[in-house]
């Protein structure tokens, strides 16, 4: 085993700062470089890193793709990262699963040009290897260094830790801690929130714990432990779970946030709850199941409509995609269209580039709706099927509600009929009309039911229409070429295009991410854009969409797995109550503050998504439904990549409304150096994790995260075990100190330890190995080799006894371990999931539904009113319900639209030189020549961008710096006229753009770093609230796309 | 190193397979190369013989595992008897620059140099647009115009038609870079992509294997710095039996690679069979690299 000392990084390194990453290795500075060689050394040339055992095999974090790579070990030092050739992402076909390590090593796999740089985010020289404590005041960027244990005491015990006066610990603010007490007091808060018990009967139950409440008037609002919240930005399985584990399991906290909402929220909302499952047990009926995310298949599909997305740049992903794609058009008869202001590279090679005004798509899809049912070209035979049993006589493996009943109200669709409603049947049969007489439908019944599409009638006196009726209603409610109108396109395209989605079967599909949903009317475009694929009853045919491959559970709570961590091996368990301050997953009429204040309510709630990240701070500041007590940001910067976060920096400077915020970063970023405490964290490619795959890929696939190269922070011992500083051991550690269960000794059912990252890791590796008990053992030689290839590790990091132990099982769960980590993680081979043409091997077999009962039942909590069961085409609104006018351009107004170059993540790639630096040095403005001509501007122009909320362009540091948001013009004809667009990965204010300073000695910021703007600061904030970028109601999207803006010319 | 530089720039040019000296002095990377077919360097690596496409089950074809065949049965043949070519299809390629970081990442390029630009036009008027990408390594030329002007002669094309720099021989005298019709030669300054931060990154630091050799930047005498450089086909990777980075590592499958002189190759047949073109083929210049439209 090697010393990491010994891994030295260059005799030209000089020491700047301890803390940062110059000074890895003490001795190193005047010793000569690992990477210098000696004569000998020269004379015998070997390409060191395609060797087998310089190479291991992990998972990619440069995007949440998340593509499977191989990591290439120079001299104990990260020498190059190249595609994983077993892995579906990264190679087409991708090579057996049986393939041995060794050949594997000879064979380099694809990975985009974010994935080739992460070796720049791992050696970045402004990564932090030390815990940092704020010296002056937040946002000030003055740091001091602070061994990591002191950190650690500062933040469970408090006190006067910044001489601004006591500051409250995590012991005072986690203080429920019994299980079976915080059990009991769930039950009865929920009830009491429901109504079911009074605020006495519950005040002299709990008479000696209200002390443990955040309000003992509101016990629904739950403990005061949901005063700390977690909030992440991209994190992933494996460590997700490790964060819920911590956060809700040992904390007690309801408040663990990943960042989807800033991503595509409302896309997972609108097909989950389209695709939800009406699932009967004892007698209940309930909506669960759904799908969150399709894709098309494109290796045997036709045609594709792409909205707001492509096949080639960000998407979920370009890696696997691409060359689905392009061998398709090239050799095949594949067509595509691109629904798009802006001309993406995909849109560059599609049949049709359908350049639509922002927020419209969903107009658009109704266009195509109109069009192909006045044209009869949807598919009567599988949309008649009204149970599974008629579904699968028709050769379907899907049905839909479209002959089903809906309940009308004042004009609304509010409610399935039931059978019982009419007499002929239970609450959890439907009806529907067969032959204009109501037949009941058990959806699962062996019965096969075919249905009539059109009905709008009354029975017994209720009034009812059929869900596809409703989608004619809301198709009819304008004329062909007023839906064209809308979107400011031709008529004459959206018709080609309607025609061409129907003229291949199944074989074609509608595909969309982030573009048609990050808008105010997000769900309801992405349940819009679903029905084109219900219309053509697309789902799981080859060609069609596909729920993609799947995953063996690295949780364990399926078919045979060593650890379920799910369910159980959790002693000690905390249950959470309360509504997660974001009051996301939450029924606002299930609390009391609805009975005491109705509506509106100060904010909205969200009962139908989750995530909700520019919800986070605002509602903090707000206090609403209660404030922030403990912050613990991890890998997210949302006061840069949230629309308008900006906002936000008022809160996050002010102490005495946030009492402590520590963030968990790589580096000193944009809004990491607002906090008290920075503990520095381990990259992609120093640690673990398990991601997932996109259901682009057909194949099942697990993919493990493994450390490729020892951390460069600081090693401390926890507790007897040497561990980096990372996230990890700052969960450790903080659990250690509070008395915390889940982790320590006894975390595990068995008694088994959490005292290092490997206790948790190693067992959701052990959960994927061991699933269906049918996966090979490592031979003596991959042991060997496995062994080998991890020789730069010191013993601290890696060694047999420690990994064996963590896995805790016998020598086969090892070897089977070992072969999983030996290539990167589990995947089936690329033969095994086209074995059910014509249909996908991995299937939704489920129920799609156009009229969705659930969002139809709820409400928008600020204006009282339902939400739509039939999605629609919305304009742009407040949260209140007001219209923002986003769609008229006045003066010379233009609409901000954004995206992402290929080469750059949204805030984690600044530092990778090699593609920011060689592709493209700066951001720039892209405007269409119309519009540059009208102005008076030019190419390289610099320009200010202003909006409404933002009419100097600035952003405000709040620490003396304010910010010009400025850019220089590219004049292109790619564009639709009346938009302007920017990529989004530049404009940092820190993560090395900035000076900071450390110890007392000032480390100089990057130019390159800072160069030119990020759009999000100008973006609309909701008038409404104020401190909020506007927001889908019921998806909870953030807007990146509703704002309007004009371009002033600086000289 | 840089103690004989005369000897070891003769050592330089045999390793490289060069006519130049007549082939007389055989370094044992020549012989490596000419007698066995994958460097016997890679260790513990048994079944080289076998395809590589084999590790892949089943009647699915594998483009880029079928090329690696093609080129470890090219790394068979004596050097004269190959001649590397590239194929890009513009139709495949997304522009995505992944082959250009590849290639800055594997070579481990300064900043200033890259090989493997990816140029974009946008085409047309709006609403009638489209853009076009291409990917613009080295041509390797029949008859490259650089190699003729080198006062020195550290610039030449080797007998499997890779033309090469010899870092140890140039003088950055910079004749090639005017010369090359491409523009593709680059001056390598000396500087580094960390220079002025607080610390220097390890991705500046590792050596560069092209020519198989590692070239530190320790040392302006014994490095590529002061030197003009230019893609290489990665013949360090071809050596090993492996593809040029930008061919693994292209998300579209847009590029083929392989032996023009081997008819089973996939080189082979996408030159002959589908229709390709060069660039600035009026300089009589003969590239190796075409493009499919």
């Amino acid at each position: 085993m090697s010393d990491i000392t010994k891994n030295k990084f260059s005799r030209r390194s000089f020491l700047k700062s301890s803390a940062i990453l110059g000074a890895v290795a003490g001795g190193s500075i005047t010793g000569v470089g690992a990477f210098a060689m000696s004569e000998e050394e020269k004379k015998k040339f070997q390409y060191e890193i395609q060797k087998p055992e310089n190479q291991i095999f992990s998972a990619c974090l440069q995007c949440h793709n998340a593509c499977s790579i191989k990591g290439k070990v120079y001299n104990g030092l990260l020498g190059k990262i190249d595609g994983n050739p077993y892995g579906p992402q990264t190679m087409l076909p991708h090579i057996d699963y049986k393939t041995s390590p060794k050949d594997a090593a000879l064979v380099d796999g694809k990975i985009c040009p974010k994935g080739q740089a992460g070796i720049q985010t791992l050696y970045d020289p402004y990564r932090i290897k030390k815990v940092l404590k704020r010296k002056g005041k937040r946002g000030e960027n003055k740091w001091e260094t602070i061994d990591f244990h002191k950190a650690i005491d500062e933040i469970v015990n408090g006190g006067n830790l910044f001489g601004e006066g006591k500051v409250k610990g995590l012991k005072d603010i986690i203080v429920l801690k019994d299980a079976d007490l915080a059990k009991k007091m769930a039950a009865d808060a929920k009830a009491y929130g429901k109504g079911k018990i009074s605020l006495d009967e519950f005040k002299s139950k709990y008479a000696n714990h209200l002390d443990k409440l955040i309000d003992p008037e509101h016990p629904d609002l739950g403990p005061k432990n949901n005063k700390f919240v977690m909030m992440c930005g991209r994190i992933e399985h494996g460590r997700k779970e490790l964060g819920k584990r911590f956060t809700h399991g040992a904390m007690g906290s309801n408040n663990f946030f990943e960042h989807t909402s800033i991503c595509e929220q409302s896309h997972h909302i609108g097909y989950n709850e389209a695709s939800n499952k009406w699932v009967v047990t004892d007698g209940k009926g309930k909506w669960t199941g759904g799908k969150h995310h399709m894709k098309p298949d494109f290796l045997h599909s036709e045609f594709v409509i792409f909205f707001g997305t492509g096949a080639f740049e960000a998407n979920f992903g370009k890696t696997s995609m691409s060359q689905k794609v392009t061998d398709a058009l090239v050799d095949r008869n594949f067509k595509m269209a691109v629904v798009d202001p802006r001309m993406s590279q995909t849109a560059a090679k599609a049949d049709w580039w359908v350049p639509v005004k922002p927020g419209t798509d969903a107009a658009f899809a109704w266009g195509m709706i109109r069009w192909i049912i006045e044209n009869e070209r949807f598919d009567k035979k599988a949309l008649s099927c009204a149970t599974m049993a008629a579904a699968k006589a028709s050769g379907e493996t899907t049905m839909t509600d479209a002959t089903l009943l809906v309940k009308i109200e004042d004009g609304k669709p509010v409610k399935f009929l039931r059978a019982s409603e009419i007499g002929i049947g239970k609450d959890t049969e439907f009806v529907t009309m067969v032959n204009g007489k109501p037949v009941k439908v058990d959806i699962h019944g062996e019965k096969e039911v075919y249905g009539d599409l059109i009905t709008d009638t009354s029975i017994k006196g209720i009034k009812v229409k059929s869900s596809f009726q409703l989608i004619v209603d809301e198709a009819m409610s304008k004329p062909l070429n007023a839906w064209a109108e809308v979107c400011g396109t031709p008529v004459k395209q959206m018709i080609e295009i309607a025609k061409e989605f129907t003229s291949h079967g199944k074989k074609a599909g509608v595909e969309f991410y982030r573009g048609p949903v990050q808008h105010t009317n997000g769900y309801y475009a992405a349940v819009s854009l679903i029905y084109l694929n219900m219309l053509i009853g697309n789902t799981d045919w080859l060609g069609g969409m596909q729920i993609g491959g799947g995953h063996w559970h690295e949780d364990g709570s399926k078919h045979g797995g060593v650890y379920n961590l799910k369910k159980a091996n959790h002693p000690g368990k905390l249950a959470n109550f309360g509504p997660p301050v974001t009051r996301e997953k939450s029924r606002y009429e299930d609390f009391s503050l609805f009975r005491e204040n109705g509506y509106p309510a100060k904010r909205n709630w969200y009962p139908h998504t989750g995530n909700i990240y520019q919800e986070i701070l605002a509602s903090g500041q707000d206090e609403y439904p209660y404030g922030i007590d403990f912050l613990f940001l991890h890998k997210g910067t949302p006061l840069l990549s949230m629309p308008g976060g900006n906002v936000s920096i008022e809160y996050v400077s002010d102490p005495k409304k946030l009492p402590l915020f520590i963030a968990s970063d790589i580096v000193i970023g944009e809004s990491s150096m607002f906090a008290d405490y920075i503990f520095p964290d381990t990259t992609y490619m120093e640690r673990w994790g398990t991601p997932h795959t996109t259901p682009d890929v057909a194949h099942k696939a697990s993919k493990v995260r493994q450390p490729i190269v020892p951390s460069i922070t600081e090693m401390v011992d926890v507790n007897g075990e040497k561990m980096p500083v990372n996230l990890e051991a700052v969960y450790i550690a903080i659990a250690d100190k509070l008395g915390l269960s889940g982790f320590g000794k006894n975390a595990f059912d068995n008694g088994l330890p959490l005292t290092r990252p490997e206790d948790w890791y190693l067992k959701l590796v052990a959960n994927l190995a061991q699933e269906g008990d049918d996966l090979p053992e490592a031979t003596d030689d991959e042991i060997k080799l496995f062994v080998e290839a991890r020789r730069h590790f010191p013993k601290e990091y890696f060694s047999v006894e420690r990994y064996k132990k963590a896995i805790g099982g016998d020598d086969k769960l090892w070897r089977r371990v070992v072969y999983v980590l030996n290539r990167g993680g589990r995947y089936q081979d690329y033969k095994d999931a086209y074995k059910s043409a014509p249909y996908n091997k991995a299937q939704y077999k489920g129920f799609m539904k156009f009229f969705v009962e659930n969002v139809a039942q709820s409400k928008n909590s600020i204006t009282g009113n339902n939400f739509n069961g039939i999605a629609a085409y919305e304009v742009i609104k407040q949260m209140d319900g007001k219209t923002t006018g986003f769609e008229k351009l006045n003066g010379d107004e233009l609409q901000m639209s954004t995206f992402k170059e290929v080469f750059g993540g949204q805030s984690r790639t600044i530092g990778n030189y090699w593609t920011q630096q060689s592709l493209n040095p700066e951001n720039v403005l892209y405007m269409n020549k119309i519009d540059a001509d009208k102005r008076g501007l030019k190419d390289n122009d610099w320009v200010t961008v202003l909006s409404e909320s933002n009419p100097k362009g600035e952003i405000d540091l709040k620490n003396g710096t304010k910010i010009q948001v400025k850019s220089r013009v590219r004049v292109i004809q790619g564009i639709r006229p009346g938009v302007v667009t920017m990529s989004w990965h530049f404009g940092h204010w820190a993560y090395g753009a900035n000076d900071v300073e450390i110890d007392g000695l000032t480390i100089k910021g990057d130019d390159r770093r800072k160069d030119s703007a990020c759009p999000n600061p100008v973006m609309t904030i909701d008038k409404s609230l104020k401190n909020m970028c506007l927001t889908d109601p019921i998806g909870g999207s953030a807007s990146y796309y509703n704002t309007k803006v004009t371009i002033k010319k600086l000289s | 190193m840089g103690k004989n530089k005369k000897e070891n720039r003769r050592n330089f040019l045999s390793m490289l397979g060069t006519a130049a000296l007549g082939g007389a002095i055989l370094s044992p990377v020549l012989s490596k190369a000419a007698n066995t077919a994958l460097s016997s360097n890679v260790t513990e690596i048994k079944n080289f013989e076998g395809r590589i496409e084999d590790f892949l089950g089943g009647d699915y074809t594998n483009i880029k595992l079928r090329m690696q065949d093609d080129v470890r049965r090219a790394m068979k043949k004596p050097a004269k008897e190959r001649k590397w070519a590239m194929a890009i299809d513009l139709r495949k390629c997304v522009g995505c620059n992944a082959c250009t970081v590849a290639c800055i990442s594997e070579n481990a390029l300064p900043p200033g140099i890259v090989y493997r630009p990816v140029i974009k036009d946008e085409i047309g008027t709006y609403p009638n647009v489209s853009k076009r990408n291409t990917p613009k390594p080295c041509m390797h030329c029949e008859n490259p115009p650089c190699t003729d002007v080198c006062p020195v002669g550290a610039t030449f094309k080797r007998e499997d038609g890779i033309v090469v720099v010899d870092y140890e021989a140039c003088i950055g005298c910079r004749y090639c870079m005017t010369a090359c019709p491409y523009e593709h030669r680059m001056f390598d300054f000396g500087e580094h992509y960390s220079d002025g931060l607080p610390a220097v990154a390890a991705y500046d630091e590792r050596p560069s294997f092209e020519y198989e050799k590692e070239w530190t930047r320790e040392n302006k005498h014994d490095s590529p710095i002061g030197n003009v450089r230019k893609c290489t086909f990665c013949a360090h990777r071809l050596e090993e039996g492996l593809l040029p980075e930008c061919v693994t590592t292209c998300i579209g499958g847009a590029n083929y690679f392989g032996d023009l002189n081997d008819p089973d190759s996939v080189i082979a047949k996408v030159v002959s069979k589908l229709n390709v073109s060069v660039l600035k083929e009026e300089f009589g210049t003969e590239p190796k690299v075409f493009y499919i439209t």
